[in-house]
């Protein structure tokens, strides 16, 4: 769908002559996740064009250069070296921005607080305690981490993400989600100071009293010594040399308003502790990932603190389990013969009963969240920090059904957490002069078939792996000849994997270069595109049953073997054509 | 069933509306233990804006004030339970023999469902300890049971004195004597700590003071003392801003502490536990030291062997204020039973029997101008019971806190909790609190070692 216009005017030619000596370096870059930019002008033409909540275009164009929105508009012109998507039934929305993430920074691999027990847990090193609030997160941002492309995949451009740890990890940066470094990705470096109120393991503050109590001191302490440091500034002579503290250093900007300080807030009580040591302390405060603040929404309004809610919600109560205990009566029902009528409710199925219903409330509590918000006049943003990211298009679909409108949902994607951020200048919507941050789907973004079909990060365009529509509707078809790898630790299993269908039940076989012949499939089990089976491994005499959990996308898969104590490890595959 | 559960929403709706709203009520015809005026039969309480109004015969009921009826009833003080670990999230921070900083108002938890279980049982406000690992623990905080709020501050009995938890003996030498090899490892290793302490408070106090001092004097450019919170708590606790309730059993350390206060000038200080209170009542009496006791249990390790029954008997009769406190969401919900058994083991009377779980840990926790007794001009905090509560036949009926009733027998719904996790299997809902002791929670770590070389 991207097709350079070569119009008749030399300077045309000029950037296509450039295209050709730049032949190998494109070649190169093809590769690379971004999608070399034979110029930097693009122009997304027909398209319906959501500037932000309320702002439609119908059949407008928007043109980015160099990184920039230059124009948008229904009758806009189109550069002559502009790289041209047809928009046609296409719909534009600004990129998504996430207020609170991890995305982008490796998930530390052992949990940190397993660590050796200390000889005198009351005193452990400030690294060791938590208390790290000089972290530059730029150092540990990886643009090459899975996270950042999973998140972009969905339309997000911009999240403000934040170390690992406990306490006091470091500092925040608002990042764009693309780029070749660190450095690159960084819009806002500082953007905020990280903290949780969370404790050290084994280790002082290891409890949330013990974090609060440590939080005072440390921010007293930081006001102390910047006075001093002050004071001495002001006349050296005579007075004696305040020395530098990294940790105090690092609240400067705090003590000063300058620089907000986000707590990562989740449950109703943690956000009211956050309250009480902003109360004490007086810092400027942005509460992150909140998922039960309706209890408290008017404090949460009265506070003053920017707020942004998590995307993560607990999961619904599954119908089918509920069809299948229905299957399940209506068959012993049978069996008794006579149409008995129901057995009377004992005691503890009303008690069940009770308990699920409110449990079923308590999820739509969770649900209908930023619907509350929207109505009490709260501005919030979203954060990806606890969300497992595949769940976001479906969750914020959730929220929809439960009472908030589609505008306040991209409100709260866009201009809100722009406005949050104090980058509203540069995010939060398609209008002249904003970063070109944007996101292009075949369908309007909240609907259930939508797809992304590219994302723009600074005028870079980075284009969805889109399986063709086609298929979307028709089932998945598991049928037919799979060639695979896996890395184990045993080196690297090839093989192929045989799977037949008749009439919905499923048989196969699985051949390995690690075993003599093929073996059986067992235990098929199939959900949509996910199909799961196990088979016998014979390993030097002793037989273990490998499992197996695969997730088809046309004709790719990607999955998991299980071998018991021995692990999981991932694996691919690819279908073999039919001849 | 459905009936009473949605009554019981509408009841948590009511509640969330009223916060920490007073309530206006008229309490008619009942038995008044009032423990310290005497008990007044066929009498009405009347309660305005959360204060109880008027103690008397045949008050008239102002216009829309709720009545009730409490012909056959008995009306006593609220129960206060002057050793408790409910509704709060943590309760040891046991990763150092000092954590005076550390403050259990900061982590109220006001959902928690063991709140409403102790309105059940009488109950209207509790002493929320810190754990006993610490010599010197951390400070405790004074709730009212608001059960209905989501907001921990609407709990914290306004205007309470601040208290901190102490501990002696087997608890702190084990938690980091033994657990992880330093000081206290002994009962003399206590003594040192908590001397050590306060000597290093009062230097401290001395460094800010001077400071403070100088920097009133113009052209003063010297850097401030480094700020600890920890010796800040401290310095209030010599200054005699804080209680002192020391978790203790032994009668030579109670003894110890009471030579360490009296060194120091602290004057108020209270000993929980104290199963050998009655071999120092005299000392504990003439220093205004105060006691809280369980009724008749020891023997669960072993400095609590030496126990008697008799505890709370001896001690009230040497003068020393004593109270029976429960260390336990379960025993908090029959506190009257425990304070009954002081008339089998020791022949108090009933007003010194009530005193014990009333008017007397309301003196220990510094609220007894508030709360504690039935007297006009006090909070509204009620317990209203079917039969005389310390007969074993008695049973709660209402249970009246700021002139709110917070429980109700005849409508108390299956299922009070405030917020349900949208993730918890059914099969592992529970309305019980597991029937443990808190006081060592959190340190369960300091003894992995230990577990496992008894594995071995």
């Amino acid at each position: 769908m991207i097709e350079s216009i070569y119009s008749k005017n030399f300077r045309a030619w000029k950037v296509a002559l450039a295209a050709c000596l730049l032949w190998p370096a494109y070649l190169f870059a093809q590769d690379e996740k971004p999608i070399a930019p034979v110029g930097k002008t693009y122009a997304i033409t027909n398209a319906t064009i959501v500037q932000g909540p309320g702002r439609k275009i119908e059949k407008g164009t928007v043109v980015m250069k160099d990184g920039l929105i230059t124009a948008v508009g229904a009758g806009v012109a189109v550069p002559a070296e502009a790289i041209v998507i047809k928009g046609d039934s296409l719909f534009v929305y600004p990129g998504f921005i996430d207020g609170l993430s991890h995305t982008g920074i490796a998930k530390p691999k052992e949990e940190r607080d397993t660590r050796e027990r200390l000889k005198d847990p009351g005193n452990p090193t400030n690294e060791r305690a938590g208390i790290t609030p000089q972290n530059d997160v730029r150092t540990i941002i990886n643009p090459a981490e899975k996270s950042v492309e999973e998140l972009r995949n969905l339309g997000f451009t911009v999240s403000q993400v934040v170390p690992y740890g406990n306490l006091l990890p470091g500092q925040a940066a608002v990042v764009l989600l693309g780029g070749k470094s660190a450095d690159d990705m960084v819009l806002v470096n500082n953007s905020a100071l990280y903290s949780e109120l969370t404790g050290a393991q084994n280790a002082y503050p290891n409890t949330i009293m013990a974090v609060m109590a440590k939080w005072r001191e440390l921010y007293k302490n930081a006001s102390l010594q910047k006075n001093y440091q002050a004071l001495y500034a002001s006349n050296r002579n005579g007075v004696g040399r305040p020395v530098t503290d990294r940790v105090y250093e690092a609240f400067y900007p705090v003590i000063d308003q300058r620089m907000p300080v986000v707590f990562k807030s989740e449950r109703v009580m943690e956000t009211q502790r956050v309250f009480t040591l902003k109360n004490d302390l007086n810092f400027k405060l942005t509460i992150g990932d909140v998922k039960e603040g309706w209890p408290i929404l008017n404090k949460i309004k009265s506070s003053g603190a920017s707020v942004f809610l998590s995307l993560d919600l607990p999961d619904e109560i599954k119908k089918e389990e509920k069809k299948a205990d229905k299957k399940d009566a209506k068959k012993d029902s049978v069996k008794t013969e006579a149409p008995k009528k129901e057995k009377p409710k004992t005691a503890f199925d009303l008690e069940r009963e009770a308990l699920e219903k409110r449990k079923k409330e308590s999820i739509a509590l969770y649900t209908s969240q930023p619907a509350e918000f929207s109505k009490a006049g709260v501005t919030f943003g979203f954060s990806a920090l606890s969300v497992k990211t595949k769940d976001i298009p479906a969750n914020l679909r959730r929220m929809i059904a439960a009472g908030l409108p589609e505008d306040e949902a991209l409100k709260a994607l866009t201009i809100s957490p722009a406005k949050l951020l104090g980058l509203e200048d540069r995010l939060g919507s398609i209008d002249n002069g904003k970063i070109a941050n944007l996101v292009v789907t075949n369908k309007p973004y909240f609907n259930e078939k939508a797809k992304v079909r590219y994302v723009f990060v600074e005028g870079n365009v980075y284009k969805q792996e889109v399986a063709e529509v086609k298929k979307a509707d028709a089932k998945v078809s598991y049928k037919g000849t799979w060639s695979y790898t896996s890395e184990t630790p045993q080196g690297t299993a090839t093989g192929k994997i045989v799977l037949k269908e008749e009439k919905g039940n499923y048989s196969g076989t699985i051949s390995s270069n690690m075993m003599d012949k093929p073996a059986d499939l067992k235990d098929i089990s199939v959900d949509k595109e996910t199909i799961s089976f196990t088979f016998p491994f014979d390993a030097g005499g002793e037989t273990l049953t490998i499992e197996v959990t695969i997730t088809v996308d046309g004709d790719t898969f990607d999955g998991t073997i299980t071998a018991g104590p021995n692990g999981s490890f991932p694996v691919k595959g690819t279908k073999d054509p039919k001849f | 069933m459905k009936k009473i559960f949605s009554i019981g929403l509408a009841l948590l709706l009511v509640n969330w509306c009223l916060g920490q709203d007073k309530g206006n009520l008229l309490i008619k015809n009942g038995t008044v233990l009032t423990v310290t005026k005497g008990t007044l039969t066929e009498t009405d309480v009347l309660v305005k804006d959360g204060k109880i109004a008027q103690i008397g015969k045949n008050i008239a009921a102002p216009q829309g004030v709720r009545v009730i009826d409490a012909t056959g009833l008995f009306v006593m003080p609220g129960i206060i339970d002057a050793h408790s670990h409910i509704a709060i999230d943590g309760i040891n921070e046991a990763t150092s023999p000092v954590t005076a900083e550390v403050f259990e108002g900061d982590v109220v938890n006001p959902l928690q469902i063991g709140i409403y279980h102790a309105l059940g049982g009488g109950v209207t406000a509790v002493h929320a300890m810190h754990g006993s690992a610490n010599a010197i623990g951390g400070q405790c905080e004074t709730l009212k049971l608001r059960y209905g709020t989501f907001d921990g501050d609407a709990m914290k009995m306004e205007g309470a004195p601040r208290t901190i938890k102490f501990a002696l003996g087997e608890n702190p030498t084990r938690v980091h004597g033994g657990g992880s090899g330093i000081v206290p490892r002994t009962r003399m290793g206590v003594e040192f700590v908590i001397r050590q302490s306060f000597s290093n408070a009062k230097k401290y106090m001395e460094d800010w003071d001077a400071y403070n001092k100088n920097k009133l004097v113009k052209g003063f450019r010297g850097a401030p003392p480094a700020y600890n919170l920890r010796l800040e708590t401290l310095a209030e606790i010599l200054k005699g801003n804080i209680i002192i309730h020391c978790h203790s059993y032994r009668a030579d350390e109670i003894f110890m502490l009471l030579n360490v206060c009296k060194d120091f000038g602290i004057k108020r200080v209270v000993f929980q536990h104290v199963n050998e209170g009655f071999k120092v009542a005299p000392e504990l009496a003439a220093y205004g030291a105060m006691a809280s006791v369980f009724s008749d249990w020891w023997a669960y390790k072993f400095e609590v062997y030496y126990s008697t029954a008799y505890n709370a008997a001896i001690l009230t009769r040497n003068g020393v204020v004593t109270s029976i406190n429960s260390d336990d969401a379960e025993m908090m919900r029959h506190l009257y039973h425990e304070a009954g058994k002081t008339q089998k083991y020791g022949n108090l009377s009933d007003d010194e029997a009530l005193a014990l779980i009333t008017i007397n840990p309301a003196k220990q926790l510094g609220i007894d101008a508030r709360t504690g007794s039935l007297e006009a001009g006090k909070d509204a905090d009620i317990a209203i019971f079917k039969n005389h509560p310390l007969s074993i036949y008695g049973v709660p009926q209402f249970t009246v806190v700021d002139g709110i009733v917070r429980f109700d027998r005849a409508a108390d719904p299956a299922d009070m909790r405030l917020m349900v996790d949208p993730k918890q299997n059914l099969d592992d809902v529970t309305f019980h609190d597991k029937n443990v002791d808190h006081c060592m929670e959190g340190t369960e770590f300091l003894f992995s070692d230990l577990f496992q070389a008894d594995k071995k």
